[in-house]
């Protein structure tokens, strides 16, 4: 996993702050990392599912024969299969709500019905396509707003997983497709909304997108010797160890999951996917069964919710906000997967990075009848900061303020409260947006275009909390010639964590990070963490590695002592051979983290600790409207945020400028487009994420100078804050260049020039 | 994918018997680029390929005459591309064929198979058929001329017998006339086309004899637009009205099918746009090198 070739730096000086090469460039460049698509175990099969073609229906029967008469199908398997090895089989980070194939019912056109094996993945393609399934079609839903109160119900029966103590009061609740309702209200905002000299209201919508990893999901579940071992491209190792062992009713022990690199994640491959699919038919046939999914199948798996915002604000005479209301439903689809957190741990930041003394904020989890939502990088932070900051600039404009002026006014300063009453620290709002701000030479003049190209420019920023409480584990191992292994879950999905790792490591043990290897995740070597998800990993993980780090570099001096040597000047390998007489031995440290955290109230959403530290990201765009056809081309983009401490700078630069261009995809070319809850477009032709033509020309990207104080070296997450502005800068740069306001995402050319048409009382009349 | 066979002739005769099946299902391949999406995809099953690789290099060869360019229905995209003839006499291929997907596949399609699968987003029907190409037919014991606008009926469907094969693509030598396409893509920069348009336009000093315009993507197979075409014909190129009115009426006699990429009404407005635009371009482009 390490290129045995890296050369080590001959003065290594610090290795926090230093720019390290990726430990894993010459593996993935070579074509020699590891990935479990790659992997082939003696006598596996191969399973392909069958998936319902209608978005809502009572499974009446299930005709396997043909399927199962195919020559070279092993087996076929149904939720009947499934249910004499696991009598109740559903999962969920929240609820346990998704059964591993479908139990009487479907709901979602892609929903697993049935899993066909074969030595022959075209054999099991093949087969997967004569199952029939007898359908009684039931009354579906699939707008987020109407499920609030549609007659049709996804479940019947609300069943929350019990290990989130805010779920805790839907257990059994019946015929509702509200899955959490998050309040939080702090002041008076009705007293405050009466006094305010103007007041804003405005409804944001937000399409389904979905992540894309390069490397769809893929598991492997192989059941030798009365255990069972997943191979998995999973982001949480940890919780597919736990939750498999929970469904099967086994200590932990005997589960066994490993992960190698990850050909992207984005939050797609948190949790469980394929892993209790694979788990279940590799038990039920005792042989080893690999599921790879198609390009194609990912957009049945998880997907980012899409969502209706409205927000209303109270602003004073002088351009402060008094007071604002969110009101923010999330599009669950039909599993909750970790919806009801994204509605929560983020649905409290609705109000934006600002000082408003009067809130009030109600965030739905919503089930319908299309494909689960999840995480994906932002956690429903990008839609959030796609309502606020698109309304920042239309409350700026309507009272005549400059829109940075008009944050400048507003935002949140250091040690002042957020909406739960959590008082901001370390959080560098203010620099965040000056830097910015200066990057754009705000001030200047500007080239507004001219004839049918017009410019503009627009801004945006936005924050986050992170998930909390989360604990990180994590081991250092010193062998005899000095040279360190790294134990920890942490999953590397081309983030570079392991570099990031090792640096910290080597920090503290003070050797180049070159000379640590990192051990992948392998929940029978590695120790917990909870996941890789929402950029906690350079913090939680990061404070558990220096911790295990320290430990080690305590040990090592202790022995030093113990053997009366100079410990600052002894070498590593010499105080080995000492203690054991030759090259032996090991040295351990371990580590642990979780933060402090103070749960919010469940009436008022008020916590005093509600998160261990922010992430703020700003991004600025610079424009040209094509007014004849409403092509907008983004020129230039700069993205500024504070990410604590930079462990690796070069990391974090990519880290920013890489969230960003997929936010770019989801704001201008990204959508899932639905017949009937049928996906109609499942597949990279027509389904467009951005290519490298489609890039600004000039990408700009800054982590301010910040430090983090309770953050490992200073540091904390990166991963998603650079795609908390890009939607709204844009939305912004097109009113500047053009006079229209676009608040539905994605902003396509053609919903750019209808606005222009209908500016012009010309609308465009469809045919 | 279900297993098929797979037969690598060596000659076009021999190909052309193996083809000489009612068998719907065997098909010939080229450069499989699109063949194999549409096998992975489970929309083609075909039992027997015939893969046209092997067979005499003379069929992917590109010759000139006095009056046309020929070109072997094997060359390769990224070989037409790339051709000295073609750049020289019909620079406008060579800069269509840098747009078209990339050079992974440019480098394995061919020119016959392009034409033969008929989508209607492909971008070279559209300016073979303003350039007023023509594609030599062969079957087994038979040759037929066609003119390219009259080879592609429908989508994805072709004037094409069963067992009949595209050879040779003809394309008369453009001498006066010059040319532009202009490729309009909605979301990313290598999604399909929502829109394709071609011109070409013949001129006898300062007046316009004849324009030919073609538009695709937007409909179930390329089209010419005559209203279009009509405006033009002996209008003045110095007439920047006359390039608006083209627009116009091509807007006016187009009849754009919705999709994800746009709806009818905005490809409407696509169109009058793009057609007065790629006016311009050809206009601009006389005398301009690939």
């Amino acid at each position: 996993m390490n290129d045995p070739r890296a050369k080590e730096p001959r003065n290594h000086g610090p290795q926090v702050g230093r720019s390290v090469p990726r430990k894993e460039t010459h593996a993935k460049l070579t074509g020699t990392a590891a990935y479990v698509h790659h992997l082939v175990l003696p006598g596996m099969l191969h399973g392909k599912v069958a998936r319902s073609r209608v978005a809502h229906a009572r499974i009446r029967g299930i005709d396997t024969r043909a399927a199962s008469a195919l020559e070279g199908v092993y087996r076929v398997l149904t939720a009947a299969d499934v249910g004499k090895l696991i009598p109740d089989p559903h999962y969920g980070p929240a609820f346990h709500d998704q059964p591993i194939l479908a139990i009487d019912k479907v709901r979602f056109a892609g929903e697993p019905v049935a899993l066909v094996l074969a030595y022959d993945p075209h054999v099991a393609q093949a087969a997967a396509a004569l199952i029939e399934v007898d359908y009684e079609p039931l009354p579906a839903v699939y707008d987020e707003v109407e499920a609030m109160t549609s007659k049709a119900v996804v479940h019947e029966v609300l069943k929350p997983a019990g290990t989130f103590p805010d779920l805790k009061h839907l257990a059994g609740k019946r015929d509702t497709n509200i899955a959490l309702d998050y309040h939080l209200e702090r002041g008076d905002p009705a007293k405050a909304f009466a006094q305010a000299a103007h007041v804003f209201e405005h409804t944001f919508k937000t399409q389904q997108v979905l992540h894309l990893p390069l490397e769809p999901f893929v598991s492997l579940a192989d059941p030798a010797d009365e255990r069972l071992t997943i191979h998995t491209a999973s982001q949480s190792p940890s919780f597919v160890r736990i939750e498999i062992a929970r469904l099967l009713g086994w200590p932990e022990n005997r589960v066994r999951v490993q992960v190698p690199f990850l050909g992207g994640g984005f939050g797609a491959k948190l949790y469980i996917k394929l892993e209790a699919l694979v788990a279940a038919a590799a038990l039920i046939v005792r042989r080893p069964v690999k599921i790879a999914l198609t390009m194609e199948e990912q957009f049945y798996t998880i997907t980012k919710h899409a969502a209706t915002l409205r927000i209303k604000s109270g602003v004073d005479s002088a351009g402060r906000i008094v007071a604002r209301e969110c009101e923010v439903w999330w599009n669950g689809g039909a599993y909750a997967d970790i919806g009801p957190r994204v509605t929560q741990k983020s649905g409290f930041t609705a109000p934006g990075p600002y000082d408003i003394d009067n809130v009030s904020i109600a965030s739905y989890a919503l089930y319908t009848n299309l494909p689960p939502a999840g995480a994906l990088r932002g956690f429903g932070i990008p839609q959030l900061v796609w309502a606020y900051e698109s309304q920042a600039d239309m409350i700026a404009r309507a009272i005549g303020m400059d829109p940075l002026e008009f944050r400048r006014k507003n935002i949140l300063r250091e040690g002042r409260p957020q909406a739960t009453g959590t008082p901001m620290r370390d959080a560098a709002i203010g620099q965040v947006l000056e830097r910015l701000a200066q990057r754009m030479q705000w001030q200047a003049p500007f080239d507004r275009g001219s004839g049918t190209v017009r410019r503009g420019r627009g801004m945006a920023i936005g924050f986050k909390a992170s998930i909390s409480p989360t604990t990180s584990v994590a081991i250092v191992n010193v062998s005899a010639d000095g040279s360190c292994h790294l134990l920890c879950s942490t999953v590397d999905m081309g983030q570079a964590s392991d570099t990031a790792m090792a640096q910290i490591a080597a920090e503290v043990l003070g050797m180049p990070a070159e000379r640590i290897a990192v051990v992948h995740p392998d929940t029978d070597v590695t120790p917990y963490d909870m996941a890789t998800l929402g950029s906690r990993s350079t913090y939680h993980m990061g404070h558990a590695v220096k911790r295990a780090a320290e430990d080690a570099r305590d040990k090592l001096l202790a022995l030093a002592g113990e053997l009366g040597v100079p410990p600052e000047t002894t070498p590593i390998p010499d105080l080995f051979k000492k203690k054991y007489g030759m090259q032996a031995g090991n040295v351990i440290g371990m580590g642990s983290f979780v933060p402090a955290y103070a749960p919010t109230d469940h009436a008022t959403g008020q916590s005093s600790n509600v998160t261990p530290y922010w992430m703020i990201g700003a991004t600025g765009v610079e424009i040209e409207v094509d007014t004849e056809t409403g092509v907008v081309t983004v020129t230039r983009m700069i993205n500024v945020a504070d990410a604590g401490k930079a462990i690796n700078p070069a990391v974090v630069d990519t880290q920013l400028s890489g969230a960003a261009i997929m936010q770019l995809g989801f704001t201008l070319t990204e959508q899932m487009h639905f017949s009937e809850g049928q996906v109609t477009n499942p597949s990279l032709a027509d389904y467009k994420i951005p290519g490298m033509l489609d890039l600004p020309a000039v990408i700009e990207n800054e982590a301010v100078e910040a430090n983090e104080q309770a953050g490992p070296f200073g540091a904390k997450g990166v991963g998603e804050s650079g795609t908390f502005g890009v939607s709204p800068a844009i939305a912004n740069a097109i009113e500047d260049a053009v006079g229209v306001r676009l608040t539905s995402l994605p902003i396509t050319a053609e919903a750019v020039y209808r606005a222009l048409r209908k500016a012009a009382g010309r609308p465009l009349d469809d045919e | 994918m279900r297993p098929f066979e797979l037969l690598e002739p060596s000659s076009l005769r021999e190909a052309l018997g193996l083809l000489d099946t009612a068998d719907e299902t065997v098909r010939p391949a080229g450069g499989g680029t699109a063949l194999m999406l549409m096998m992975k995809a489970g929309v083609l099953e075909p039992s027997r390929l015939i893969s046209l690789r092997r067979i005499e290099p003379a069929w992917a060869e590109i010759s000139q005459s006095a009056d046309a360019v020929e070109i072997g229905a094997l060359a390769t995209l990224s070989a037409i591309e790339h051709s000295g003839i073609v750049r020289s006499e019909l620079p406008v291929i060579a800069r269509t064929l840098r747009t078209l997907a990339n050079v992974r596949v440019r480098n394995v399609a061919t020119l016959g198979g392009n034409l033969a699968h008929a989508d209607p987003h492909m971008d070279l029907p559209p300016v073979l058929i303003a350039l007023g190409a023509s594609v030599i037919i062969a079957s087994r014991g038979a040759e037929r001329e066609l003119p390219v606008a009259e080879l592609i009926s429908g989508y994805y469907e072709t004037t094409l017998a069963s067992g009949e094969l595209i050879v040779r693509v003809r394309v008369p030598k453009q001498f006066a006339r010059f040319s532009a396409y202009r490729k309009i893509t909605t979301r990313s920069a290598d999604d399909w086309p929502a829109l394709g348009v071609a011109v070409a336009l013949d001129r006898e000093g300062p007046v316009l004899r004849e324009a030919r315009i073609a538009v695709s993507a937007a409909f179930d197979r390329p089209l010419r637009l005559a209203a279009a075409e009509a405006v033009l014909r002996g209008a003045s190129i110095d007439d920047e009205a006359v390039l608006i009115h083209a627009g116009d009426a091509a807007a006016d006699e187009a009849r754009p099918i919705a999709d994800e990429r746009g709806s009818a009404a905005y490809k409407r407005e696509l169109i009058r746009v793009h057609v007065r635009r790629a006016l311009r371009d050809a206009l601009d482009a006389q005398g301009g090198t690939p």
